[in-house]
């Protein structure tokens, strides 16, 4: 099979979006932050991955690449192909760049593991966090990136723009104040399938598109297989279950797995608190957010 | 009689300034008075900007504000619908629309339906409408007044043809949302807009004059396609999508007057049947009545 002439993903014919509508609607959308905040830059962590190459496309577009930052954020096993592919993207988009290799962050609390000749170092998280699982050490990166970032929006004087698609919002496949933080999202109601036909139509490096989504936590670790389940088949089922409000039975006569979508249904119950701000325990004649409720950008609000 | 230039004022309000926002209008007022126009007509909460939330009480100003009068002097001999945070002087807040001309407040659509599901959370922060009225305007036609959602509402139009209107104004803040690629123009809500509007013009034999903002309030971009639908039901003219425009349309008079004569629509409307039957069925649904078709209860 030739690999060049595979169609680098099949894009559920329902989800199709018009992308002349999407980058217009996104483009201002991300020039109203930003005014509305008081701020003209914007900066991004870029992974090599499609969906931050997405939206420093995105972002470029819309204020112009001399007003982005893009941050690539390393660990020391992160693959040194996604960190090429973040590369690329910062040359054709001519956007400043700034690389923070986190492994110092991560270790300095995990700790080093010992070898032969070496006993174990532990880190500022002791010696139990020595034998931290992967998804531990995955989340504690995740949120290391976001340190980085904020403190780079403060030097940059620019706003951190979010990277996380509606496939794994829904889900949950997301850092709770990791990846998940950022100062407004514009790619937040696209699905992983329309992140790909839309980064496709906006001239993303085609290695990036094609490229098997994967959050690099581990060597090898790809999306789908972790999941078990494609993005065409979860994305469709997540649409019919949510923005078309099919019941399970409903979804079940339509032809999707009973089992996927129970355990689709899980996965997106179990994840409600990554999607919401935490509730405050409602004390006092007025909560923020129960009901004291303003827009977050009104006269007085933006940076002067 | 003269065509009637009409100018829509697609803008993006800025959240919450209502000073701003006065100044912008009145600029806008002035630019299309040299542009010949004879109404000047701005989006749903164009004075205020849309998703207010408790901010609202904070820009909410009276029916007989000397700002508004003050706009109305700059429309001069001319007229202007405008959108606000009105006060009732019961305290009640309501989403306002005015026509103003004759250098004063002429008339006060105050939003009948509110719509309260979905990304929309209005009944929250405003009081509803209670009146539904067409006015004779110095333009020499009789113009009806509903705000965005108030023509998702089949009766609204039609109450206010039947009252007098020939211009029908819409002023909405529409959130554009489902970017299906099979939808005319990319974008599901234009695509209803713009079914329902040619409806409207269509039976009841009235220009729809419909403008809708653009600019963001927080999540929510609104969508523009302001546009003039004439009484048969063709476009006089569409503002861009999702850019702030000042767009015209010659509206004839004339036109309403033929295609009314040529089809009688509004003539054979049976507003007294309605009536009855509107009667009838809010009797049953309270329960004062028996459902006269036996099953009401299963049918509901």
């Amino acid at each position: 099979m030739s690999e060049a002439a595979a169609p680098p993903f099949e894009l559920p014919a329902e989800l199709r979006i018009d992308a002349a509508v999407a980058r217009r609607v996104i483009g201002g959308f991300v020039r109203g932050q930003l005014r509305q905040a008081g701020f003209e830059r914007a900066l991004v962590g870029l992974s090599g991955g499609i969906d931050s190459a997405l939206v420093a496309y995105l972002v470029a577009e819309a204020i112009g690449a001399e007003r982005l930052l893009a941050v690539l954020l390393p660990y020391r096993t992160s693959s040194p192909a996604s960190r090429a592919d973040a590369e690329d993207v910062v040359r054709r988009l001519g956007c400043a760049s700034r690389v923070v290799d986190i492994s110092p962050v991560v270790d300095g609390y995990f700790g080093a593991a010992g070898t032969a000749g070496a006993p174990a170092v532990p880190g500022a998280g002791g010696t139990e966090a020595l034998a931290a699982a992967p998804l531990r050490r995955g989340n504690f990166m995740a949120r290391a990136r976001m340190i980085v970032l904020y403190d780079a929006s403060v030097t940059w004087g620019g706003l951190v723009v979010g990277t996380a698609n509606k496939t794994e919002t829904l889900i949950g496949y997301t850092t709770l104040f990791g990846d998940s933080a950022c100062a407004f999202n514009p790619i937040g109601d696209l699905y992983k399938t329309q992140v790909r036909q839309l980064a496709m139509e906006m001239g993303v490096p085609d290695a990036i598109v094609r490229k098997a989504p994967s959050a690099d936590l581990w060597p090898g670790q790809t999306d789908e297989a972790e999941a078990g389940f494609t993005y065409h088949e979860l994305d469709r089922l997540l649409y019919w279950m949510i923005d078309r409000r099919r019941s399970d039975v409903e979804l079940v006569a339509m032809g999707f797995d009973a089992s996927t979508i129970a355990r689709v249904d899980r996965m997106v119950a179990a994840s409600e608190f990554k999607r919401q701000v935490p509730p405050i325990a409602k004390l006092g004649p007025r909560t923020a957010g129960v009901d004291y409720l303003y827009p977050r950008r009104r006269p007085g609000s933006a940076r002067t | 009689m003269q065509p009637i230039r009409v100018a829509l004022a697609q803008t993006a309000p800025h959240l919450g300034d209502l000073e701003a926002n006065l100044v912008r209008h009145a600029e806008l007022i002035r630019e299309a008075r040299r542009g010949g126009a004879g109404l000047v007509v701005f989006p749903e909460l164009g004075l205020t900007g849309y998703l207010l939330q408790d901010l609202a009480a904070e820009v909410a100003i009276r029916a007989d504000d000397p700002r508004l009068v003050a706009l109305a002097a700059e429309a001069g001999d001319g007229s202007a619908v405008v959108s606000f945070v009105e006060e009732s002087g019961d305290h009640r807040l309501f989403i306002a629309a005015a026509l103003l001309e004759g250098g004063r407040v002429r008339h006060v659509h105050r939003k009948v339906h509110l719509p309260t599901y979905g990304l929309f959370d209005e009944r929250r922060f405003f009081a509803a409408g209670d009146a539904l009225r067409a006015v004779p305007s110095s333009l020499g036609l009789g113009v009806g007044i509903g705000i965005c959602e108030d023509f998702w509402h089949l009766g609204t139009a039609q109450v206010l043809a039947l009252d007098g209107a020939q211009l029908l104004v819409n002023v909405s803040s529409s959130p554009g949302r489902d970017l299906a690629a099979t939808h005319a123009e990319g974008l599901g809500t234009a695509a209803s807009w713009r079914a329902l509007l040619r409806t409207y013009a269509q039976l009841t034999t009235s220009v729809v004059v419909f403008c809708n903002r653009v600019g963001v309030d927080e999540s929510i971009s609104f969508w523009g396609g302001s546009e003039v639908i004439g009484p048969g039901g063709e476009t006089l003219v569409r503002a861009p999508l999702y850019e702030e425009a000042l767009v015209y349309a010659d509206v004839a008079p004339a036109d309403v007057r033929r295609e009314r004569i040529a089809l009688p629509l509004l003539r054979d409307e049976r507003p007294e049947l309605l009536v009855r039957e509107l009667e009838r069925i809010v009797g049953e649904r309270a329960g004062l009545a028996a459902d006269a078709t036996g099953d009401g209860e299963a049918a509901r």
